[in-house]
């Protein structure tokens, strides 16, 4: 995550970033010549706050992905080369240094992961395990159910009910034709 | 003093006296209702020369790319062009593939867009022997960055 806000502030901070002054503070812009910033070199060592990062917001990470110091000596001279005209760049010689300063592509954060798959894998995964154990309880552990959850005790309680009219106007009693003793059709 | 020498002569000629005490025009890019709107022109302008100073630093456009990415805007060619220019000053033609990758993703789902930077930029982009990310390959994914 790219913290812009770390940065030690300037004095004329109130400025918008491009330099766009308000009101009479002309002498300011002095100040600004002097020094003259680089891009930070110990990316991968400063991991808090100077991390890079790959980002379709932020197309410009804080630093390069592979430092100054971590060239090899070809990839050393290639940037040498880079100062030069880049009519001297081959196509491979441009991929090479993209791939120095930058990991990813914008078409590869883009490009499609499948992770989805992984995530839909690891949650039936769990949630198989989850029932397994149920099962075993259910088998094992759990004690029987009580004899109301019985068809027989059920049907019993039904012609009960009906017997006693219940919800005789909306409800179970109301759908029982009691001079055909079935239901109503 | 610039504003007593105001405060005192604006009764009579407010257009004349300029207010501009910096060398860049007075002008919020916020649009609070005190104070001046920022025309699209302006805008361009102000970006423009943003990465046409001469003495840019990488800190300086690294910001000035993501702060510009950051607005519901695609850039205009110029300040695409300028931008390519600043990064030919700073020996970094990466940087100059990614600002055309990040342009492109900008454009979003309108298509039509980048193809037309592209035609706009070609005499920068031939100028300064930048190519483009379809150019180096860069456009396909390579498999083993995808996570």
């Amino acid at each position: 995550m790219i913290d812009h806000a770390s940065r030690t502030p300037f004095p004329y901070e109130h400025r918008d970033f491009t330099g766009n002054c308000e009101g009479s503070v002309m002498a300011v812009n002095m100040l600004r010549v002097t020094s003259r910033r680089f891009v930070a070199s110990a990316c991968q060592r400063s991991s808090s706050t100077l991390a890079y990062a790959d980002r379709l917001d932020y197309p410009a990470p804080p630093c390069r992905f592979v430092d100054d110091v971590d060239l090899s000596a070809d990839m050393q001279s290639l940037k040498a080369k880079e100062q030069g005209d880049w009519k001297s760049l081959s196509v491979d010689e441009k991929r090479a240094l993209y791939r120095l300063s930058f990991d990813k592509s914008y078409s590869e954060m883009r490009a499609p992961t499948g992770e989805w798959k992984y995530i839909i894998g690891g949650v039936f995964g769990l949630l198989s395990v989850a029932i397994f154990f149920y099962g075993l309880q259910k088998k094992f552990i759990a004690p029987p159910l009580p004899i109301t959850m019985t068809k027989e005790w059920q049907q019993d309680q039904m012609k009960y009910n009906i017997a006693i009219r219940n919800n005789p106007v909306t409800g179970l009693a109301s759908k029982w034709d009691y001079e055909k003793n079935d239901w109503k059709k | 003093m610039y504003r007593r020498v105001i405060s005192s002569v604006v009764s009579k000629t407010r257009t004349a006296i300029s207010l501009q005490a910096c060398s860049r025009p007075v002008v919020a890019s916020r649009s609070y209702s005190s104070k001046k709107e920022e025309t699209d022109e302006q805008f361009d302008a102000r970006w423009e020369a943003y990465f046409n100073r001469p003495e840019i630093d990488d800190w300086e456009l690294r910001r000035g790319l993501n702060e510009l990415h950051g607005h519901d805007l695609v850039p205009e060619p110029k300040i695409v062009a300028a931008a390519l220019k600043a990064c030919r000053r700073l020996n970094d033609s990466a940087m100059a593939v990614r600002v055309l990758e990040a342009v492109k993703d900008k454009a979003g789902s309108h298509k039509n867009i980048y193809p037309y930077m592209v035609q706009e930029l070609r005499p920068t982009l031939d100028e300064l022997s930048i190519n483009t990310p379809e150019e180096l390959g860069l456009d396909k994914p390579l498999e083993d960055k995808i996570m």
